[in-house]
């Protein structure tokens, strides 16, 4: 029987969020995107539905075209930054609340993964614990990370180096070695 | 600019039938889902070609994670032969492209009714559970906005409750199929109507499992390694059906979850309700090659 | 075991959707357009809880499913999903309305006049038997009026609000992609006021009725007056890419406003639907009335209407338990043989009495 072929931008949406779910499936797991960047993620999750920040002109005019809303970072459900000196925006993220935990923002981040700080990480996904090398990042933004989230409030974190991606749910407990 | 450049290409059906938006919005819940393991997450659920509470909340994640490499297995009470699991079946693969197969063992994805496979499932699997009601408070609480306030204090005193209530009356907990289980230590979920011998296959399982409601508009998720447990009292252990010990009449196979198959002389027989299971055992006593995985239960013990 | 079931299963099912199929021949473009000519009033109820404004395809949607209306609406709901969209109309207000019939019981004349307009109200209901003997019923033609009604009128809670008998409710002045669309987000509660409009609008009307009707025998806080049920059409104005507004067509639709005393103030409750459904809109509007300060859980709560006259998911849910339900059964079957095991061993072994 003919059936519906998938367009270019379906296949990548659709190898992009498998990655993506993996990864926050099992944090501290490096998974991989179809293609390099944010891009795909952007194809993937963002449409006229989301209010988004970003600190890059061109994300920016990517995510102008899906008709999301551009606003400031507190009022964003899905926040792509590019430089992150340090930690401060974490303050703004939105958390949700114990009603409507889901309305906790997806930070997407670039990072060095597999070099830098070595991380333990434990809970949901992780068997045992795992233990994962992150460089790029601000020196207070695990303790941050740690003192923001008050579960089942808090930010979902993507990590992305090329075409590596890691998850971090706001579940997981990352402690810094 | 003209209208044309507003809208997309005419096609007859969107690949996977969901068009790209539906698939976004389900996509942003399901990681929000598998973030915040057992807690409940709202979804817009759009129609699809199937009756609401004929496995529509499956359906679209199904849809929505399919490409055309995706092998599909589909289960209606553990058989792959039902006429929903068939008719689910042919969507898929009509939407999609997708290869089917009935082997628990080949799939990449399972959408399943009421039942987890005897086989485990690994690290690389996603289990999507069609759920008629995700709101494990609805017998004590049925107003959808008081019981989301109980989740978000936790607050299951009045499921505790209920619970002790029965095993005073009826000397035991009298909760059939949808065990309500506390998952992560934080949200009590429903697993779905899925028999007690099944909860304990989401416990700290390698796979990743979706639960989704279409016509309640809810989905919730439990990763990989994740607790799940079934709400008991210390002194009252957790108690699965008593099938350890019956054997199929067709296959041979014992040890498993049974269909009871009332008999004319009053009695009963049993069939093994994983059919594909009761089929690799079948082929084998028929001298068949056959691959079995490891399974969860063994000689009728959920192994340690 | 399984292996001639599972295809004996898919031979089953295309079996069972022919032999629905059998006795009503083929679905032809004749067919389509006859049905579409002979049954405006049910294509129009189905466009409502269809939520998809499209004559033709309701028509077809009737012909395809024998006239089974739930099957219907959940064709066009599941077609309707998936369309792109391209643009959010302008806002349509009462007095732009092209009025076929409006009629106010709260006052014997109201400013603009009465229009009795198309309705069965006052017919005397007796089958036209002859017509199965032989003869041709042909309706008698209509006699214009000497002077025709106004096309547009004023809403009747307009002038009640300027006479201070009721307080109008606040203007909304959200447009295009900012309202809230209940079929692209989760209906939550207290519900976003766009979303109780529009789950009203595509309830199923037998379910609204229900629970409009126990509401008016007094299920409900507030007993109805209708200020207003109006048929019309209204005219669908959207913004060409090139910057100009122009009208896509007229679509018709079905308004009710009711009304109850309140204190010193009239309360209003109110909703409109696509097509004309007179039965509808009033029992929806009655639901509206009565929603606010409701008790938790009875049939005039918001979140109890809403939910409880969804027709897709209602009917979809009732028929869902057709399927096999044994797997639940079985773990229901064991937990009950062992509560019955463990009686019958408490009354063999008596507690030993202090």
């Amino acid at each position: 029987m003919a059936h519906p072929l998938p367009s270019v931008p379906e296949t990548r949406s659709n190898a992009t969020f498998d990655a993506l779910m993996w990864a926050l499936s099992r944090p501290g797991l490096i998974r991989t995107l179809p293609e390099p960047g944010m891009d795909g993620l952007i194809d993937a999750l963002i449409d006229s539905e989301c209010r988004v920040h970003t600190d890059d002109e061109t994300l920016a005019r990517q995510i102008a075209r899906t008709g999301a809303e551009a606003v400031p970072i507190a009022a964003a459900d899905h926040v792509f930054l590019t430089a992150f000196p340090d930690a401060a925006p974490l303050d703004h993220l939105s958390l949700g609340s114990d009603l409507y935990p889901e309305t906790g923002a997806t930070l997407i981040l670039p990072a060095r993964i597999g070099s830098g700080s070595r991380l333990r990480l434990t809970g949901p996904g992780v068997d045992g614990e795992e233990s994962l090398r992150i460089d790029g990042l601000p020196a207070n933004f695990w303790t941050r990370r740690r003192a923001l989230i008050r579960y089942p409030m808090g930010f979902e974190l993507f990590l992305i180096d090329g075409t590596s991606v890691v998850g971090l749910p706001r579940s997981t407990e990352v402690e810094l070695l | 600019m003209s209208l044309k450049s507003l809208t997309r290409d005419w096609e007859p059906m969107s690949y996977g039938f969901l068009d790209a938006s539906a698939k976004r919005e389900i996509r942003r819940k399901m990681l929000k889902a598998i973030a915040v393991p057992g807690c409940q997450m709202p979804y817009a659920s759009r129609e699809v070609p199937m009756a609401r509470g004929w496995g529509t909340g499956g359906l679209q994640i199904s849809c929505t994670l399919l490409n055309p490499k995706t092998k599909v297995k589909v289960i209606d009470q553990g058989a792959d032969d039902s006429v929903n699991a068939a008719s689910i079946r042919r969507f898929l693969a009509r939407v999609s492209g997708a290869p089917t197969t009935l082997d628990t063992l080949e799939a990449d994805l399972i959408q399943s009714r009421h039942r987890i496979p005897e086989e485990k499932l690994r690290d690389n699997q996603v289990l999507v559970l069609q759920v008629p009601n995700p709101e494990p408070l609805r017998p004590v609480q049925p107003n959808m906005s008081i019981a989301r306030q109980m989740h978000a204090d936790a607050d299951y005193g009045r499921m505790w409750l209920q619970l002790y209530e029965q095993i005073l009356r009826a000397g035991r907990v009298m909760q059939g199929a949808s065990y309500p289980s506390l998952v992560n230590g934080r949200f009590v979920m429903t697993p779905s109507p899925i028999p007690r011998w099944d909860v304990p296959k989401l416990h700290m399982a390698k796979h990743l499992t979706i639960l989704s409601a279409g016509r309640e508009k809810r989905l919730h998720a439990v990763p990989p390694f994740t607790r799940v447990e079934p709400l008991v009292f210390d002194d009252v252990p957790y108690r699965v059906e008593e099938h350890g010990a019956l054997t199929c009449t067709r296959s041979g196979a014992r040890g498993f979850f049974m269909n009871e198959i009332p008999q004319d002389d009053g009695s009963s027989a049993f069939e093994i309700s994983d059919s594909e299971y009761g089929v690799k055992t079948l082929r084998q006593r028929d001298g068949e090659a056959v691959t079995f995985g490891d399974t969860w239960y063994k000689h009728g013990e959920m192994a340690q | 075991m399984a292996y001639v079931a599972t295809r004996g299963g898919e031979r089953a099912i295309e079996q069972s959707q022919r032999l629905y199929r059998a006795e009503m021949g083929a679905i032809t473009p004749e067919r389509v357009a006859e049905t579409r000519r002979a049954l405006p009033y049910l294509i129009d109820r189905l466009m409502g809880e269809a939520s998809l404004y499209d004559e033709d395809l309701a028509a077809l949607a009737l012909a395809q499913t024998g006239g089974e209306l739930y099957e219907a609406v959940l064709l066009l709901r599941a077609w309707r999903t998936t369309q792109p969209r391209l643009q959010v109309a302008d806002p349509v207000t009462q007095d732009s309305l092209l009025t076929h019939r409006r009629i106010s019981a709260a006052f014997k004349d109201i400013p603009g006049g009465q229009i009795l307009g198309p309705t069965l109200d006052y017919s005397h209901r007796i089958l036209e038997t002859a017509v199965l003997s032989g003869e041709t019923h042909s309706p008698d033609p209509v006699t214009p009026a000497d002077t025709p009604a106004p096309a547009q009128h004023p809403s009747v809670a307009a002038w009640q609000a300027d006479n201070d008998l009721l307080t109008a409710p606040e203007p909304d002045r959200t447009t295009g992609n900012d309202i809230p669309d209940v079929t692209r987000e989760p209906l939550l509660f207290p519900a976003k006021r766009a979303h109780t409009l529009q789950s009203l609008a595509r309830a199923e009307t037998g379910g609204v009725l229900a629970l409009g009707y126990a509401a008016q025998r007094g299920y409900g806080q507030a007993h109805p007056t209708v200020n207003e049920l109006r048929l019309g059409e209204a005219e669908i104005q959207v913004r060409h890419p090139r910057g100009t507004m122009f009208s896509a067509g007229r679509v018709k639709i079905s308004t009710a406003e009711v009304v109850s005393k309140q204190g010193a103030e009239l309360g209003l409750g109110f909703s409109a639907t696509l097509g004309w459904n007179e039965v509808k809109v009033i029992a929806a509007a009655t639901l509206d009335l009565n929603a606010d300060g409701a008790e938790k859980g009875s049939p005039t709560e918001e979140e109890f209407f809403l939910y409880h006259t969804e027709g897709v998911e209602s009917s979809g849910f009732c028929n869902h338990f057709k399927l096999p339900h044994y797997v639940t059964f079985q773990s229901s079957l064991d937990a009950m043989r062992d509560a019955k095991a463990k009686k019958a061993q408490q009354t063999r072994t008596p507690e030993p009495a202090e």
